[in-house]
């Protein structure tokens, strides 16, 4: 009776969502990053100013990370999104979340008041906050989630067998 | 299961495409950015005028720039770490314990658009440009960084206090 309510053709529900599930995660996370790296590809100073305020890179090259690191989250939510190297685009979206993760954790500790930076580089930007945190873990979450997907559902390259 | 390439190597594609993006973008771009930041340079004069209406100053000095600005008992900040601080610093220099202290602070002696000395431990030092950057960032809008910093204020035998 069970199995009846929960079925549709050969397959359940729950095949359904361990199938599509991690596909909505990749897009959420690809989603994400991308809509994170518009704002700094268009304000490259600003962002590497942002970087500065974490106090966390030697001076000077803040500013090769406010280059590269937008280009990065772009991709990899592409990817994500597309179904284009997923296993690594996942990994480097997992750990460009610890390394958030472990920067706002630090900032939040030494009680500096600065801007996230996450998405908006301009002032209008949102304070950083423990919600910031607490966004970033239901993320790498998701990375997780993806990572141990079963199968490669909606992926183009490399193909599923 | 699976014949993928290993994440790893999916990975290194995916960073290898980033930078040539990142190269392309910034040689292309008009308002492209140096790979590394510049220091900034050293003002040849400085104001102590208090107006709110001009644009933001935040410059270096020398050290006889800074000699003037502590004999006008304007405030010091010391972006050394306070184990530094203790062992020797400029008379009536703050430290950065908990910088949303140090901005309170700031902001009850003297307000947010008069002079503030940064300085660190000497030219090499970046610890000061980023605190000046953070202190402007929060509203303080008259920022000096003494570029020589503590070495060069020693060195020339101005006075210096120890705290604990």
């Amino acid at each position: 009776m069970e199995r009846c309510r929960l079925s549709y053709g050969n397959f359940t529900i729950m095949h359904q969502l361990k199938s599509y599930g991690p596909v909505l995660a990749r897009w959420i996370l690809g989603g994400f990053f991308i809509y994170a790296s518009l704002d700094k590809l268009a304000h490259p100073e600003l962002f590497a100013r942002a970087i500065s305020n974490y106090q966390l890179v030697p001076f000077g090259l803040e500013n090769t990370m406010a280059i590269i690191l937008p280009w990065l989250e772009l991709l990899a939510g592409v990817c994500l999104i597309a179904g284009i190297l997923v296993d690594g685009a996942n990994l480097l979206v997992a750990v460009m979340l610890i390394v958030f993760i472990t920067a706002i954790s630090q900032a939040l500790g030494r009680g500096i008041d600065i801007s996230c930076g996450c998405f908006k580089v301009t002032e209008t930007g949102r304070s950083l906050g423990f919600s910031t945190l607490v966004q970033d873990f239901i993320l790498l979450g998701l990375c997780f989630w993806v990572m141990n997907r079963p199968d490669r559902t909606l992926e183009i390259y490399p193909k599923p067998v | 299961m699976f014949p993928t390439p290993p994440p790893l190597h999916q990975a290194s594609l995916i960073v290898m495409a980033t930078i040539v993006l990142g190269i392309m973008s910034n040689t292309i771009r008009s308002d492209s950015i140096p790979w590394i930041a510049e220091a900034l340079a050293v003002t040849d004069k400085i104001s102590i005028e208090t107006e709110t209406s001009e644009a933001p100053i935040l410059q270096g000095i020398s050290l006889e720039q800074a000699k003037k600005l502590f004999d006008d008992n304007f405030i010091f900040v010391d972006a050394r770490g306070e184990e530094y601080w203790s062992e020797g610093h400029i008379p009536g220099a703050m430290v950065n314990r908990n910088f949303m202290e140090l901005t309170f602070k700031i902001d009850s002696i003297q307000g947010r658009t008069k002079p503030v000395v940064v300085y660190c431990s000497d030219d090499d030092c970046g610890s000061s440009e980023d605190l000046a950057y953070d202190l402007q960032y929060s509203g303080f809008t008259h920022l000096y960084i003494f570029k020589g910093g503590w070495l060069s204020w020693n060195d020339a035998g101005y006075p210096t206090e120890i705290s604990q």
